[in-house]
Parts: structure tokens; C-alpha cells; sequence
């Protein structure tokens, strides 16, 4: 596992802790049941806090599973 | 209970940090859970983390639970308040809940003609928010953070200047607070200390505004939600402060530069000496013991207490301790006078060996260092006393304190302890009237305050918040008897409390609490006397545990026993009879209650 992979999952397990480490890398809206519009907000708010990223508006439809923020993340390379 | 606290954490939160000490909350069945309704016009998101993290930091044994209300009906939120009680409300107000075109979501028009009608809406919704915030506060307390952000660019003037119609509407906001915080259960966030944590211009987050409704950003959220939570855990303050003289009270030794040489004034350059005197007295004013602990000649210290240019004047201070003996014995028989606690005092000497002597005596007292030649450092100091002794309204039980204290001394035998009284003779010539009051309003917040600050003669250390006590007292066979004392001297105020329940003549006491100033004066006997008479109660029992320090209360029941007391220790009225001793009061009965209430119980 990544080091950005590995962190990302911190911040999975932040927002879902109810998840465990194996459904986090697979987690999306559909797979969870808490992912709800303020679950996206509060995730998206912790992954510009612990990558120091900022995630422009128009991204933010992008961001709809734990892949896809991966993805996105390692795109920005700011990691 | 909380102890006081003044220093802020030191750093914000980060989101995923609140979030784990958040998710960390024990079950909700834990006993004390703790219930904090959040009304805010925004989407509360990460308030609502912040605030149960740091409520969790602040008291980890208890489930905490954080009740919030719908998006952008602030109003509505508040007026559900009203039915629910919990141990508080917190409100935290912005701009755009006053008037929606004072926020970014809304397109209501920012034109000139238009500026004068939004302060006028905005005064508008005060007006409706403070009945709203009253009526709250008959319920539960209510925690108030008015507007933190800043406005939006729709008045005419630019950013470096203040238009008529903003100040107009600052000052409608301002007397909000005003009129809230006039309110004994409402407590409004300091505005000095939120800017003091969190700088202005880093507070506003506009994209998440836009995307989610929350408006601020993680940092100003996490400081803010810190600020509420401790307002919401009100920690008590200390009691006492014990304070050194040369050098601190005043610049200057009083025994080699003469008495009319110490100084604390402008001319020589010590005025932050008379800040400190300043502060000191009003303290005092507002029911904090104030003594002195100093290493010099009692008459040269006599003589300087005797100039009338003294900020701090002799009827504030109780007692002096001046000697040439150690300063940890001169703290010791300030301690003794007071009968306090060390953990809820602090002594300042400006010497760290004097300080490191009482630390070592004393560990449990806030030992701290006057920065006598540092006037920015004493400044520091003043603001620390402030956040440790301040209390949100002083009573007049607070005012009278002192000058009680100060009375029971000059009455008092040089060996009165806790267990000992006053001789017969004494307590005669005292004049000593009791008034005894069987009410059932939780509402009394002296009453709560002396449940919850009383450690020594205190049944089993239970202590309420407000909102338990509320409920406890709302059982139908609840009852509540104060008791408060003056004589000759002056009033005591409120000095003991007693609670519990009865049922077919039974009578359970499960709160029985009384200040150290009425120990000796067989108010305690007077209280036993009138629950019996009250109830017709052929016995009472007791709800006692030992806690590390009732041990007053342990030599109490003791002497009434005849055996040590356990838990539901049950004291007879013929065994009360017997042991009672003369009680030479004069006493007055108030009884509120309705004997319907009591209808299950044996007149």
C-alpha cells in the first residue's frame, strides 16, 4: 500500500469509522450507507486538511469513491 | 465538577481529529450523559464535531450528545428548545440569521437603498431572538456566540471604513448581548477571547459557504466550538488567592525602604503593582477570599496597610499571615481560616524559591510567579486571574462572603474545627436566626452552587448539572429545604441544602450539603429538626458515601448515630431527640409547597 493510499484510508476511517479497512478501499455512496451529502463535505474538507490540497468546485462531483479520490489525488500530485 | 481554566489548547483541532475523539463517545446508556442543543442558522456540519469533541475533552466519562435543529431555521430550532430540556443551549449566531442578504447564499439585493430596511429586518429578528433566548433559558442555560464573521461588501463605504448603517447594525447586535447576558442563565462568548484565538480574517470560508452551508473554516470551528464547550461546562472558580506583599503587592520592602516608601503608582513606576491591588480588591468585592502570605514584621506591614493611598485596603484581605516563620506555615493558617480546599486556590509570590517551598507543602495549590519587573508579564497575570476567579453573576451571598468570614473569626475559639461549636453562651450572644425554606425551584441557582462546590460536609459528593437537578426535583415526592443564617454580625446568606424524597413517611436525604462557613453554629441540627417536624418522620435515612474529603460530614453523622454511618445510614427521631443539642436560633419556616404534593406521607 501507498503512503498516499495509506493516508487516504486514515482519512476514510476519520469520516466512516464504522468501516473496516477492507471496505474502505472499496467504499463509495452506494456501498455506504452514512456517505449522504454532509459526509462528502466533511470528506472533502479532511482530505484538503491532511493533503493540503484545495479541491476546486468543479471537482468535487469527481470525488464519488475511495478509487476515484485516490485517483484524484495521485493526478494532483501534490502528495 | 470541572475546575477552572483560563489557557486555551494549544492549537486548534484538525477536522479528522475531532471526528475520532467524537466517534470515541461512550454508550449512550453511560449515567450522565450529557444532552447540548446546537441552534444555528447554517448547516451546522463540522460545529456540531467540534463542539461533542471538545465537550468529550472536557468531560471523557460522559456520553455526550449534541441535538441540532434544521438548516436556516434558527428560530424554529430555539423554539424546540423551549420544550426539551438538556443541560444547555448553545446559539451561535451570523450575520445572514438577522437578515438572509447579509450572507452569501441568498440574492436579495446589496443596492444603497436597500441597507437601511436589512438593519432594520436585523434589528427586527433580535428583538424576536432575545424573547426567543429568554424563554429558553427558563429551561435549560443557553450559551450565546454573537456574529464572528465578517460582513459581506454591501454597504457603500470600502473595507477600510465604517459605514452609519454597519455600526447601526453592530450596536442592535450589541444590545442583544447585552440584554442576553443581564440574564443569570445565559452566558455570551467573550468577544476579546475569540479574537484573542482566532484572527478575523481567517474565519470566513466562502467555498464551503457556497458548497456545503457551513461558513466557517476548520481552525475558527474548532477555537470556537472550544470557547462553547466551556461555557456550556461553566467550570467553578477558584475561591481563594493568597498573595505576597513586597514586591508584589506593592514595589519596594516594607522593612528597609519604610512603609511610606513601597509604592504602585505612575510616578514610580510601579503602577502595574497597583493593577494588581485593583483587581485584587474587586475580586474580594465579588466573594473571593483575598489573603496574605509574607515574611515580614507584622507592625511595618500594619503601617502600610494604615496609608490611605492603598488600592487594596485591609477590609479586603483576611487574613494576614506575617510572620518570620516559613511560607508554606504562613499559607497553611490562611488555608485554615478560610477551611478551603488548596485545589481551588492560587498564591502568588514573586520569589520562585518561596513559590517552589508552598508547591512542595502544598502541591494541590496553583502556585504562580509574580513577573515583578515585567509589566506586559503582571498585565498577563491579570487577565489568568480574571478567566480563573470570574463568575458570570455575582450574588449576594458572593458580596457578603468575606466579610462573614472575617465575623466567624472574631467569634471563633483559636481551636474551632469543623466538628467543634461555638459554646451555647456564644451562639445566644450571636443572635443567630435561621430562616428554613422547603421549596422546589430548581431555578435556584445558590442552592445548585452549593451542591455542586461543597466538598466537606457534603452526604456522598453527588453533584447536578443543571439539568439533572431540574429533573430531580420534579419527582412528585421530591423535596428541598435551604437554609440561610445571619446574626448579629451579618447574613451568611444561603449556607445549607438538603434534598431528597419521601414516601409514606419516609424520608430519604440524598443531597445534604452545607458552606464551611456555618460549620459549629448547629445549623445542621435545626435542618434535621425541621425535615422531621415537616414530615412527621419517624426516621430518616441518609444517602452517604465517604469521598476523600467529607469528612465534617462523616464526624456528623457520626455524633448523631453513635456509629460510624454507611450507606442509607437511618437516624431515628427518638435517637435525634436524644442527641440534639440546644438549639438557641431563632427560626422562621417558609413552606411553598402544597400538601397534596405530599399526599403519600404522614403529617
Amino acid at each position: 500500500m501507498s503512503d498516499t493510499q495509506a493516508r487516504l484510508v486514515k482519512v476514510f476511517g476519520a469520516v466512516f469509522p464504522e468501516l473496516a479497512e477492507g471496505e474502505i478501499l472499496h467504499a463509495s455512496p452506494e456501498s455506504v450507507a452514512g456517505w449522504d451529502s454532509l459526509a462528502s463535505a466533511t470528506l472533502l474538507t479532511v482530505l484538503e486538511e491532511e493533503f493540503g490540497v484545495d479541491v476546486a468546485a468543479e471537482d468535487v462531483d469527481e470525488l464519488v469513491s475511495f478509487e476515484r479520490v485516490l485517483e484524484y489525488l495521485r493526478r494532483r500530485s501534490a502528495v | 465538577m470541572a475546575t477552572p481554566d483560563s489557557d486555551p489548547a494549544p492549537g486548534p483541532l484538525t477536522l479528522a481529529e475531532a471526528l475520532r475523539i467524537a466517534a470515541a463517545n461512550p454508550p449512550a446508556s453511560t449515567a450522565g450523559a450529557m444532552h447540548v442543543a446546537l441552534a444555528c442558522g447554517f448547516t451546522p456540519l463540522h460545529l456540531h464535531t467540534f463542539l461533542c469533541a471538545q465537550l468529550r475533552l472536557r468531560r471523557p466519562e460522559r456520553h455526550v450528545r449534541i441535538i441540532g435543529g434544521l438548516y436556516d431555521d434558527l428560530p424554529g430550532t430555539l423554539e424546540r428548545c423551549l420544550r426539551e430540556r438538556v443541560d444547555a443551549v448553545v446559539l451561535v449566531l451570523e450575520w445572514a440569521d438577522l437578515d438572509p442578504r447579509l450572507g452569501v447564499r441568498r440574492l436579495g439585493g446589496w443596492s444603497p437603498s436597500l441597507a437601511g430596511e436589512i438593519v432594520e429586518h436585523a434589528a427586527e429578528t433580535l428583538t424576536r431572538l432575545e424573547r426567543l433566548v429568554r424563554g429558553a433559558a427558563a429551561a435549560s442555560p443557553v450559551v450565546v456566540s454573537l456574529p464572528t464573521l465578517p460582513l459581506p461588501p454591501l454597504f457603500s463605504t470600502p473595507g477600510w471604513l465604517s459605514s452609519a448603517h454597519e455600526l447601526q447594525l453592530r450596536a442592535h447586535v450589541s444590545a442583544f448581548g447585552a440584554a442576553a447576558a443581564s440574564h443569570a442563565r445565559v452566558r455570551v462568548i467573550g468577544t476579546q477571547a475569540i479574537e484573542a484565538v482566532s484572527p478575523a480574517a481567517d474565519r470566513f470560508d466562502v467555498k464551503s459557504m457556497l458548497f456545503s452551508g457551513f461558513p466557517y473554516r476548520t481552525a475558527h470551528a474548532s477555537r470556537l466550538a472550544e470557547l462553547l464547550a466551556r461555557a456550556v461546562d461553566n467550570p467553578l472558580p477558584k475561591k481563594g488567592l493568597i498573595t505576597d506583599l513586597d514586591h508584589t503587592l506593592w514595589r519596594g520592602i516594607a522593612g528597609e525602604d519604610g512603609p511610606a516608601h513601597v509604592s504602585w503608582d505612575l510616578e514610580h513606576q510601579s503602577q502595574a503593582h497597583g493593577l494588581y491591588q485593583q483587581l485584587l480588591r474587586a475580586l474580594s468585592e465579588e466573594g473571593v477570599f483575598v489573603g496574605v502570605a509574607s515574611k515580614n514584621d507584622p507592625a511595618v506591614v500594619d503601617e502600610v496597610f494604615a496609608r490611605d493611598d492603598l488600592v487594596l485596603t485591609r477590609e479586603h484581605v483576611f487574613p494576614l499571615a506575617v510572620s518570620w516563620g516559613s511560607k508554606a506555615q504562613a499559607v497553611s493558617r490562611v488555608l485554615e481560616a478560610w477551611n478551603v480546599h488548596a485545589d481551588s486556590v492560587m498564591f502568588v509570590d514573586d520569589s520562585p524559591i518561596e513559590l517552589a517551598e508552598v508547591a512542595a507543602a502544598h502541591p494541590a495549590i496553583d502556585c504562580v510567579l509574580f513577573p515583578a519587573h515585567d509589566p506586559r508579564g503582571i498585565y498577563d497575570l491579570l487577565l489568568r486571574l480574571r478567566d480563573l476567579f470570574g463568575r458570570a453573576v455575582v450574588s449576594e451571598d458572593d458580596r457578603i462572603r468575606v466579610a462573614s468570614l472575617r465575623h466567624r473569626d472574631a467569634e471563633a475559639p483559636a481551636s474551632l474545627d469543623a466538628t467543634d461549636g461555638y459554646s451555647e453562651a456564644v451562639l445566644e450572644r450571636a443572635q443567630a436566626e435561621l430562616t428554613l425554606d422547603f421549596h422546589l425551584d430548581a431555578g435556584d441557582a445558590r442552592a445548585l452552587e452549593l451542591v455542586n462546590k461543597t466538598n466537606q460536609f457534603n452526604l456522598n459528593g453527588r453533584r447536578y448539572t443543571e439539568r439533572e437537578w431540574a429533573e430531580h426535583l420534579s419527582d412528585r415526592r421530591a423535596f428541598l429545604l435551604t437554609a440561610s443564617y445571619r446574626d448579629r454580625f451579618g447574613p451568611l446568606g444561603k449556607v445549607a441544602v438538603l434534598a431528597g424524597r419521601v414516601e409514606d413517611a419516609n424520608v430519604h436525604v440524598d443531597t445534604w450539603v452545607m458552606s464551611c462557613r456555618a460549620f459549629a453554629r448547629r445549623i445542621e441540627h435545626q435542618c434535621l429538626k425541621a425535615l422531621i417536624g415537616r414530615f412527621a418522620a419517624p426516621a430518616i435515612t441518609f444517602g452517604y458515601r465517604e469521598t476523600p474529603r467529607n469528612g465534617p460530614m462523616t464526624q456528623t453523622l457520626r455524633d448523631l448515630l453513635g456509629e460510624a454511618p454507611e450507606g442509607n445510614a437511618a437516624l431515628t427521631a427518638e435517637r435525634f431527640a436524644s442527641v440534639c443539642p440546644s438549639l438557641p436560633h431563632r427560626v422562621t419556616v417558609k413552606d411553598e409547597r402544597s400538601d397534596e404534593r405530599y399526599a403519600g406521607a404522614a403529617r
